[in-house]
């Protein structure tokens, strides 16, 4: 279907691949922890702030971030002059947003005899956050969070509008080098898919198995 | 400095490629309904074989990005069968494939969501399978997946931006044009931004209230 | 009973929307005492003792601690909280602690606890319950009965100066109810402070001091249990007692 060179040739897009899905991760997260703390525990001025920033994002294709970001912002702010600079801050800035989504209904998950429980104990509201709520909603949210790094990996596909290097760039240079039009995308596709489908797997069944062994509802 | 006043100008040619996306959007979507429907029934009551086509299907269309399902499709279908279509075609069938494939999910979830007992009361009437399905589960179903429905509206509705790729002319691409023709791509874009904002805002109002007419009173609402 | 007062509630007032559920309850628990609450369901009981508990606040009323008003000035109602145990009805352990972390969470956090002081008295507390070998277990791989034990020592791990007990037996099956209430007797007689609501009348016989009838938001009448189980004085309290006695073949 696709010769070795060709393929090896495709591999080389792995790196930007994974590089700019992790990044936009961590940064999601970074991101996302804080946004639900101000969501949910902040007067309103702040915890509405924080909602409109998460609808913006909800509501904008990330390509048009990406877009907006490169050739927008980038014309005034030089760390959006490096394509794969705007494209990890697309993906990650929306990735807070997604990711606080995710957070804040595990957190909502948590039934509230645990949080009566804990203060018949005398624990303060923020120990009663750290210590019971967010160890109980970080394994209700393994399952989400293992979808947004599919999802992650799957947009960071956007970023070769741009012109970054990953591997949709590299089946599209095969497209027009070697006028293959089929087996590229193809070899591509499946690329991604070996990358998506074990990490969401994983994430979903450790997030069922913890819990069951919790017993988390 | 930041102005729209340059924007009166491309206003038809903005009008013209929000209307595509809107096309495309509904061509995904419904074209996405039936096909999800057929999946959701076949990974339902279908056979083992059946099960497995039917989801190595779902996690090729879900497991990779939709901008090289759609090259893909304008590119790689018609070098393999010889038969040339328009960027057009090969999107809407594109996105109409994909759409189907996450729908598949939230309509098998919403079909075992109606309760076991009501196929059993549905036999004892006397029913067929067909007609049990007709008139007891697929109205139950699609009832109790319009939360998960709006979900998939809202991705499909912003996804339709990586239409650009193949050259359709929806609201995206045509804010490529206008930011390369006017230089000035941080207006540009952030119109952009704003009307697809807006547009999905207002429609998530929408199906909020027409989902608050077609509830019935204790049909579980989320799946 | 001429003990030191722990808790009193003087005029509780509860209203969720329009809806009374204490009208003005007045109680008090001495220490060593144990007071049992008995009474429909819908009468108010739980909710009394998470207003006494300090888990929500009544409408209207005060909550005495020792004397002290506790919702009048500046005091830090998380230190008074530490103070007055709390068993719930629904088994409520920390579902990602095992019964040891449960029970140690508190004299950590709380208390400021050096993780090794906290861990020995907390097998201590465990011991205490008959739970010393499952102190590894987490909450998912216990009986309702030995989360219930796990609650108990988590609450007596703090050195409070009262429990409540809020129908601790409630949801569990009759064996299950036994191993409980038999953890519960022996503190009654060890001379901790404790306020139980439960129906288990053989506990309340056994070991009550005083046990007081409640119905539609108001305590109808406390009186020690020979006279409330034989001879109490206002009607409802009767058939209700009636009722509950006859499920237990008469006493």
């Amino acid at each position: 279907m696709i010769s070795t060179s060709d393929f090896i040739f495709l591999l080389r897009g792995v790196p930007a691949t994974l590089s700019i899905s992790f990044i936009a991760f961590i940064i999601g997260f970074a991101i996302g922890i804080p946004l639900t703390m101000v969501r949910l525990y902040t007067p309103r001025i702040y915890a509405s702030m924080a909602n409109a920033y998460v609808k913006v994002f909800l509501g904008v294709p990330v390509l048009v971030i990406m877009l907006f970001f490169y050739f927008g912002l980038g014309k005034y702010l030089p760390p959006f002059r490096s394509p794969y600079m705007s494209a990890i801050a697309a993906l990650g800035f929306r990735s807070g947003a997604y990711q606080s989504q995710i957070f804040k209904s595990a957190m909502n998950s948590v039934p509230r005899d645990q949080i009566l429980a804990a203060r018949s104990l005398g624990l303060t509201k923020t120990q009663i956050i750290r210590y019971i709520i967010l160890p109980q909603a970080f394994i209700v949210a393994l399952p989400g969070l293992g979808s947004e790094i599919a999802l992650l990996i799957k947009d960071s596909a956007y970023s070769f509008i741009l012109g970054v290097l990953d591997i949709t760039m590299h089946a599209d240079i095969l497209r027009r080098a070697h006028k293959l039009f089929l087996a590229p995308y193809l070899a591509g596709a499946l690329l991604y898919i070996m990358m998506t489908f074990p990490i969401a797997n994983y994430l979903d069944r450790l997030g069922s198995r913890l819990k069951d062994r919790y017993g988390l509802r | 400095m930041l102005g729209f006043g340059y924007l009166s100008y491309w206003t038809r040619f903005i009008v013209e490629g929000f209307i595509v996306t809107l096309e495309m959007t509904a061509l995904g979507l419904s074209g996405g309904f039936i096909i999800g429907s057929l999946l959701a029934l076949g990974d339902v009551y279908g056979g083992k074989l059946t099960r497995i086509l039917i989801n190595t299907y779902v996690e090729f269309f879900r497991g990779s990005p939709l901008i090289i399902q759609l090259l893909l499709f304008y590119y790689g279908i018609p070098a393999l069968t010889n038969y040339r279509w328009s960027a057009f075609t090969a999107g809407a069938l594109a996105l109409m494939l994909n759409s189907g494939a996450y729908q598949k999910g939230y309509l098998k979830g919403a079909i075992e969501a109606v309760p076991k007992d009501q196929l059993l009361a549905a036999k004892s009437l006397g029913l067929s399978f067909r007609q049990t399905l007709a008139y007891i589960v697929l109205p139950q179903a699609y009832r109790i997946v319009i939360p998960a429905w709006t979900n998939e509206f809202v991705s499909l509705g912003k996804s339709t931006a990586a239409l650009l790729i193949i050259g359709v002319r929806e609201l995206t691409s045509v804010g490529q044009t206008i930011s390369s023709l006017t230089f000035r791509p941080f207006d540009t874009y952030l119109a952009i931004a704003v009307i697809y904002f807006v547009w999905i805002y207002l429609s998530l109002k929408l199906t909020e209230y027409v989902y608050d007419r077609l509830k019935i009173p204790g049909l579980g609402e989320s799946i | 009973m001429s003990g030191e007062i722990i808790l009193e509630g003087k005029g509780l007032w509860k209203r969720y929307g329009s809806l009374d559920v204490l009208k003005g309850v007045d109680i008090s628990v001495r220490k060593g005492e144990t007071k049992v609450i008995i009474g429909p369901s819908g009468s108010g009981k739980s909710t009394l003792l998470r207003i006494l508990g300090l888990l929500e606040p009544p409408t209207k009323g005060e909550i005495y601690f020792r004397g002290e008003n506790v919702y009048a000035g500046n005091l830090n109602l998380n230190r008074i909280r530490a103070k007055i145990g709390f068993v719930f009805q629904e088994p409520s352990l920390f579902r990602h602690l095992t019964a040891l972390g449960n029970v140690k969470l508190g004299l950590k956090h709380v208390l400021k606890m050096k993780d090794e002081e906290a861990e020995k008295k907390a097998m201590e507390m465990l011991r205490l319950v008959h739970l010393e070998e499952w102190a590894d277990h987490y909450p998912a791989q216990l009986s309702g009965g030995q989360q219930q034990r796990v609650g108990i020592a988590r609450a007596l791990a703090m050195d409070p100066d009262i429990i409540l007990f809020d129908e601790p037996t409630a949801s569990l099956d009759i064996e299950l109810t036994w191993e409980v209430i038999e953890v519960m007797e022996e503190l009654a007689r060890k001379g901790i402070t404790m306020l139980v609501v439960t129906h288990e009348i053989p506990f309340a016989k056994e070991v009550a001091d005083e046990i007081c009838f409640m119905e539609e938001g108001l305590i109808k009448e406390c009186a020690p249990p020979e006279i409330m189980l034989r001879n109490p004085k206002t009607p409802r309290a009767r058939s209700f007692l009636k009722r509950l006695l006859g499920a237990y073949g008469g006493i």
